[in-house]
């Protein structure tokens, strides 16, 4: 028997400014799978996380998280949908002017009343889960700290500690690490697949170095112009592979996340393809 | 270069236009020089008999400007919520930035003599006054302070799947508090400077009295209020001052 389903895609397109930005003819990921995507900035990985969150429609096709059928429209599904995808962001997105306590607590907010956190009233067991999440990312020694005193590293470790207050099934995780340097970089690629594994979660991650996909995937998607253009396990991404892959997926003019062209010359394995050192030398 | 010479015309021309429209006339301020002196002069020696009216209306000034500033940002707080152009729809945030500016328009010495004649006289139309200019002003700042923050950590927050009330609350107030509270002190500190002369039209307050006794001619003693209303604003500043040292 095969493992649940967690996300079934069947030819979604995602439409913006009159362009397809987003189009998935077949994507399924069971539960406990560990995802990587790669691909140039601007291929489509922001987006297919989006898309799978809620935050942008669908036009077409068929969409499926944990048995929810795409658009969802009840209110309070919507809520539950939200509640089981913890989300991490590349810029952390935290609260910085609250505690780390508190930014943690944020990730109950989908299970608690309106009136309860108006009084600020915490039950036994949001205050429990919250120090669990705090432990998991070690940092119960700064839970009284405001976040934004925190470092990159330790502000991740907050968001990573957030997403899991949520209680979560899928862990969508958009470029985690890229505004980390490199050796705090595995600390937290680490501490992420850790957690997933503690929790029987879902991970899908986009990341900005193929050899982060390789070590800490099992399955890896490149993408281009919106679209899957390779889907397989991280073991069969041999170096050849890799080359194979950027040669197709090509830099034909992609502006990077600098703004500026990326060259052809800045891709040499094993460097990424912005030219920056692999973490760890 | 063509441009710069004919801003330079153009912007001399706006002022001459404006200064001999205005009748401005440097002879005829140097000899009103003395007629100041003398003014000054007659409000010396200060008459202290008056102590109890400087008490009375000051605390009255105080308390028209507490009321005004409070009502005012009860209003202005949600309004200027809803008026953030990136938190409502446009039919619902335009209505309301549009009434904003219209009462912001309303030079607030107006706004108290059009409440004189509804409520009467007295500091409550000072209060109204103030409230109503307050909300313009205000809901203004909340609405431009709220455009201006960040909304990823905002859309983080809605991913953990927290109500939109949630979100203000444990996304927005923390991120935006300490500018409401300095624009709050700035407003109140100015409420109090505005306040002083509400009495102009009968909205009460130290001004009033001041007017009062010029109109009798009673010099020395309104020379006492007027010491009185500079000892307040400048209370006002150096309180508004703390609490913005205090926040940054
Ligand atoms: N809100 C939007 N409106 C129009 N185009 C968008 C919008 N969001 C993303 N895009 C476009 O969609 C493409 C994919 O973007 P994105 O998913 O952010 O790529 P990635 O995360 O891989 O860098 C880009 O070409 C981008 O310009
Ligand atoms: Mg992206």
């Amino acid at each position: 028997m095969s493992k649940e389903m967690v996300i079934q895609i069947e030819n979604a397109r995602v439409q913006m400014g009159g362009r397809t930005i987003l189009a998935v003819d077949h994507l399924e990921v069971s539960r406990g799978e560990r995802v990587a995507i790669i691909g140039n900035s601007g291929s489509g990985k922001t987006t297919l996380m989006r898309m799978l969150k809620g935050y942008v429609p669908c036009k077409e096709g068929k969409v499926v998280v944990m048995g929810d059928v795409f658009p969802i429209k009840d209110p309070q599904k919507i809520k539950t949908h939200h509640r089981h995808i913890g989300m991490i962001h590349q810029h952390f997105d935290l609260i910085g002017r609250e505690t780390v306590w508190q930014n943690v607590y944020h990730g109950r907010l989908g299970y608690v009343s309106l009136l309860k956190s108006v009084f600020g009233i915490c039950s036994q067991r949001d205050l429990q889960i919250c120090a669990q999440a705090i432990h998991e990312v070690h940092l119960e020694d700064k839970q009284r700290r405001f976040a934004r005193t925190l470092s990159g590293g330790e502000q991740q470790r907050v968001a990573i500690a957030r997403a899991l207050a949520q209680e979560p099934t899928i862990l969508l995780a958009d470029e985690p690490v890229s505004s980390l340097d490199p050796a705090l970089a595995e600390d937290i690629m680490d501490l992420l697949v850790s957690v997933c594994d503690a929790y029987d979660l879902t991970l899908i991650m986009s990341l900005h170095l193929p050899e982060l996909a390789r070590k800490y995937a099992d399955r890896v998607l490149a993408m281009k112009n919106g679209k899957i253009m390779w889907d397989g396990s991280s073991d069969s991404l041999s170096n050849d592979r890799i080359g194979e892959i950027y040669e197709f997926m090509g830099t034909n003019g992609v502006v990077n996340g600098n703004g500026t062209r990326a060259s052809r010359s800045a891709f040499t394995w094993p460097y990424g393809w912005q030219g920056q050192p692999l973490p760890g030398g | 270069m063509a441009g710069k010479v004919s801003l330079f015309l153009a912007v001399s021309a706006l002022l001459f236009w404006s200064f001999q429209g205005s009748e401005f006339s440097l002879g005829q301020f140097w000899r009103g020089i003395p007629q100041l002196f003398h003014f000054f002069g007659r409000m010396t020696p200060p008459d202290w008999s008056v102590w109890d009216v400087l008490l009375t209306s000051a605390v009255e000034t105080l308390q028209t400007t507490i009321a005004g500033t409070f009502l005012g940002a009860l209003f202005a707080y949600p309004l200027g919520v809803l008026a953030a152009s990136n938190w409502t729809p446009v039919w619902v945030h335009l209505p309301i930035k549009a009434f904003m500016a219209f009462v912001r328009s309303i030079p607030l010495l107006l706004l108290a003599l059009l409440f004189v004649s509804a409520v009467g006289l007295g500091p409550f139309p000072g209060v109204l006054a103030l409230a109503v200019h307050s909300v313009g002003v205000l809901g203004r700042f909340v609405a431009e302070e709220i455009e201006a923050t960040d909304q990823k950590p905002l859309l983080a927050l809605q991913g953990t799947g927290a109500s939109s009330l949630q979100i203000i609350q444990h996304g927005l107030i923390p991120q935006v508090l300490p500018q409401m509270v300095a624009h709050l002190a700035i407003r109140f500190e100015m409420n109090l400077r505005d306040s002083t002369i509400l009495g102009l039209v009968g909205a009460g307050g130290l001004g009033f009295y001041v007017f009062l006794y010029v109109k009798q001619f009673q010099w020395q003693k309104s020379g006492v209020l007027v010491l009185a209303i500079i000892a307040l604003v400048f209370a006002g500043e150096f309180a508004a001052w703390q609490v913005r040292k205090r926040l940054i």
